[in-house]
């Protein structure tokens, strides 16, 4: 078992930059998922710590050792693959104890961890079929067990579980999570389905355009994200941006409405611990002569819908633009200034064209200055 | 509420009664499990049967390009099972046709240069220079598919440029080279110029099927500890049984039934090969047309059962390798 970092790692192919000084350390035995969307750079990080791919610059450490520059064979890794990349000439027997066979084990041995992983993984029936002959779900338990069979000292996987089917993904998940806390291997799972994430992980590192946003905890993520853009990405439906204009200790959205700038950064700095950072620019955003744009998030699910105008708090105003059920709740697009802003809510009152109100409580408000960055 | 209100039941759902709404639905039981044959009469069947006007057209192009194809084959096959008298009139009066093995006995063992030697011969040509094509060819052809390596698209358009050359341009530096050495007139030059020049496709063939195999089994192969060599053996290897099937047979068509390169570089009658022994056949007072189709069906024979016996590979590679 061992802790993984990455130092200043970069990487390019040619002139597309895939990964800019990537910093990230996983601890010991903990479960780490990289989210991000298509093309961000989450599978070649995952390529450079197997050692598929070596590092531009910057270095990469397993515990105190450097690695980069090794072989993948030579890091004591597992990956399991997207699709998963069992061997199609081989049974799974075969394919389960290749990696034990190339490194020299005996028949008797082999067999023996191969029994053993199989019945794990509830695959003893398998044993003797070819990769072609099973199903979606057989095929990721067998690249599971050909991946674990020889107890790495790092369990990576890329994007397992994307070509499974709903019920089938929601199983494996619980698996994988389950095969983590027993077998106590750090692991690091790439995916861009932010509910993997959230579900699996005991932190997320959210990257965008080759480098990481963000490494929290889920909740935390969900609870206070780091930049307007890591907001945007994480929460289904996303985390709603109105961009105002800071004017007199409030921001002004136009048409729609003012919302009090005190009342935010008051409710938040009761509520998080704001570094000093925070606290010079909330001081400076106060300032009733400092004018610049800032953004307003709110999340869907902390919106409320009215059709009169609520007597007292901050209000927002838009028109009803289409309503979908989603049987859980009901999803309300609202029209604020030509954006559209999502809603959830539980009753159906309200149908298109209708003018409604959105409100929200101050402590559920985020602030993002012109750079995106939370500051309240 | 709006018109277009999605929450609202409409269709049959609507409405009241809903608690015996399930006479509305089937149950999963109802579902049959094959689906249910037409009765149809012997005579719609017939008249459904009988292709439309186009259609028909159609088959009557393929069938007679189909036939024009084979026709020589039967003749052949015909007039060497049957004595010379007979098929001077044409192979085609079937009347009185006597079948006889006459023509085959006396091809295998023809005085000046026997058939079933020959067949012997070509063997101990054929075999070696499949193999090592095989061997050498799929060497060659995985680092063009997978490593980067200085020139390589240099490399590669110079194979291809000697694919474009004529054998018979060539086979006059061959000859000179092969006297040079003291291969003139030996298997072993005829071996390797069969090698030099089907290298060459095979490298092409064999490339292209090979960048067709998912690099992530390489890459699984590579975390799971296997060497460069190791990967080679027991993933690229079995993975291309299918292409190097489909290379034997065409390489093994194509050295067996080879006539230039023998005439030009063997010269001994008693190492001569099967397409060379053929125009021996002809005789001295009339041409022995049954002696020459017996030989030609026994030379034909080994490279076509090869080819059914391994069709279901030989089709699997070809594909493949073309498919990419």
């Amino acid at each position: 078992m061992v802790a993984i970092t990455l130092e200043n790692v970069s990487k390019y192919f040619g002139e597309t930059v895939a990964n800019y000084q990537v910093n990230l350390q996983v601890t010991d035995g903990e479960f780490l998922v990289i989210l991000g969307p298509s093309g961000c750079g989450k599978t070649t990080a995952l390529r450079l710590i197997a050692g598929l791919e070596q590092p531009s610059e910057g270095a990469i450490y397993f515990d105190d050792d450097r690695v980069d520059g090794r072989s993948p064979s030579a890091r004591n890794i597992a990956m399991v693959f997207q699709n998963y990349a069992l061997y199609p000439h081989m049974t799974v027997a075969e394919n389960i104890g290749y990696p034990l066979k190339v490194r020299g084990f005996s028949p008797d041995e082999r067999d023996e961890k191969v029994e053993d992983v199989t019945s794990l993984l509830h695959i003893e029936d398998q044993v003797e079929k070819k990769p072609g002959a099973l199903s979606g779900g057989q095929r990721q338990r067998v690249a599971l067990a050909r991946a674990i069979v020889r107890e790495p000292t790092v369990f990576l996987l890329d994007e397992p579980l994307s070509n499974l089917d709903a019920k089938l993904r929601q199983e494996m998940r619980s698996e994988l999570k389950r095969l983590q806390n027993e077998l106590e291997i750090t692991t690091v799972y790439v995916t861009h389905n932010q509910e993997e994430a959230m579900s699996m992980s005991d932190r997320v590192a959210v990257m965008n355009q080759g480098t990481v946003q963000q490494v929290a905890p889920p909740q935390e993520l969900y609870d206070r994200p780091r930049t307007a853009w890591v907001a945007q990405f994480i929460g289904s439906p996303p985390m709603n941006l109105f961009q105002g204009t800071r004017r007199n200790g409030s921001i002004d959205l136009g048409e729609a409405g003012t919302v009090d700038l005190s009342g935010v950064l008051e409710a938040k700095e009761a509520v998080v611990e704001t570094s000093e950072r925070d606290d010079v620019q909330s001081t400076a955003l106060l300032a009733s002569d400092t004018q610049g744009t800032v953004s307003l998030g709110i999340r869907p699910e902390n919106l409320t819908l009215a059709s009169t105008p609520p007597p007292s708090g901050n209000v927002i105003e838009g028109r009803v633009d289409t309503v979908e059920p989603m049987g859980e709740y009901i999803l309300v697009n609202v029209s604020v200034n030509d954006q559209i802003v999502n809603a959830k809510v539980s009753d159906r009152t309200v149908s298109r064209g209708d003018r409604v109100y959105l409100t929200f409580d101050t402590n559920d408000a985020y602030v993002y200055d012109t750079n995106g960055d939370l500051v309240a | 509420m709006a018109e277009d209100d999605p929450l609202e039941p409409t269709g049959i759902d609507a409405g009241s009664g809903r608690a015996t709404d399930h006479d509305q639905y089937l149950s999963v039981d109802d579902v049959p499990d094959i689906a249910p044959t037409a009765e149809l009469s012997w005579r719609t069947r017939i008249i459904e049967s009988i292709p439309a006007k186009r259609r028909a057209l159609k088959y009557v192009v393929a069938i007679t390009i189909a036939v024009l194809w084979i026709v020589p084959f039967i003749g052949l096959f015909m007039a060497s099972i049957r004595p010379l008298s007979e098929i001077i009139g044409g192979w085609w009066h079937l009347e009185g046709m006597t079948v006889t093995f006459e023509n085959y006995y006396r091809a295998w063992n023809y005085s000046t240069a026997p058939m079933g030697q020959a067949l012997l011969n070509t063997f101990i040509v054929t075999i070696p220079a499949v193999l090592v094509v095989m061997l050498l060819g799929v060497m060659a052809a995985y680092p063009f598919a997978r490593f980067e390596f200085p020139l390589k698209t240099t490399l590669f358009f110079l194979i291809l440029l000697v694919m474009a050359a004529p054998p018979e341009l060539i086979a006059m530096g061959n000859f000179n080279a092969l006297r040079e050495f003291g291969l003139f007139d030996t298997y072993m030059g005829l071996i390797l110029i069969h090698i030099g020049w089907g290298l060459g496709w095979v490298v092409l063939f064999l490339r292209n099927y090979l960048l067709g195999i998912p690099e992530e089994l390489e890459e699984a192969a590579r975390i799971d500890g296997a060497s460069r060599y190791q990967i080679f053996r027991t993933i690229i290897l079995p993975l291309s049984t299918p292409a190097l099937v489909s290379v034997a047979v065409i390489q093994f068509t194509w050295v067996w039934n080879a006539f230039f390169f023998p005439l030009v570089f063997m010269r001994s009658p008693e190492l001569y090969l099967a397409p060379q022994v053929l125009p021996l056949m002809r005789g001295r007072v009339q041409v022995e047309w049954g002696l020459i189709a017996a030989g030609s069906i026994m030379t034909m024979a080994v490279p076509v059962l090869l080819f059914l016996f391994l069709e279901r590979y030989y089709k699997r590679g070809m594909v493949a390798a073309v498919a990419d």
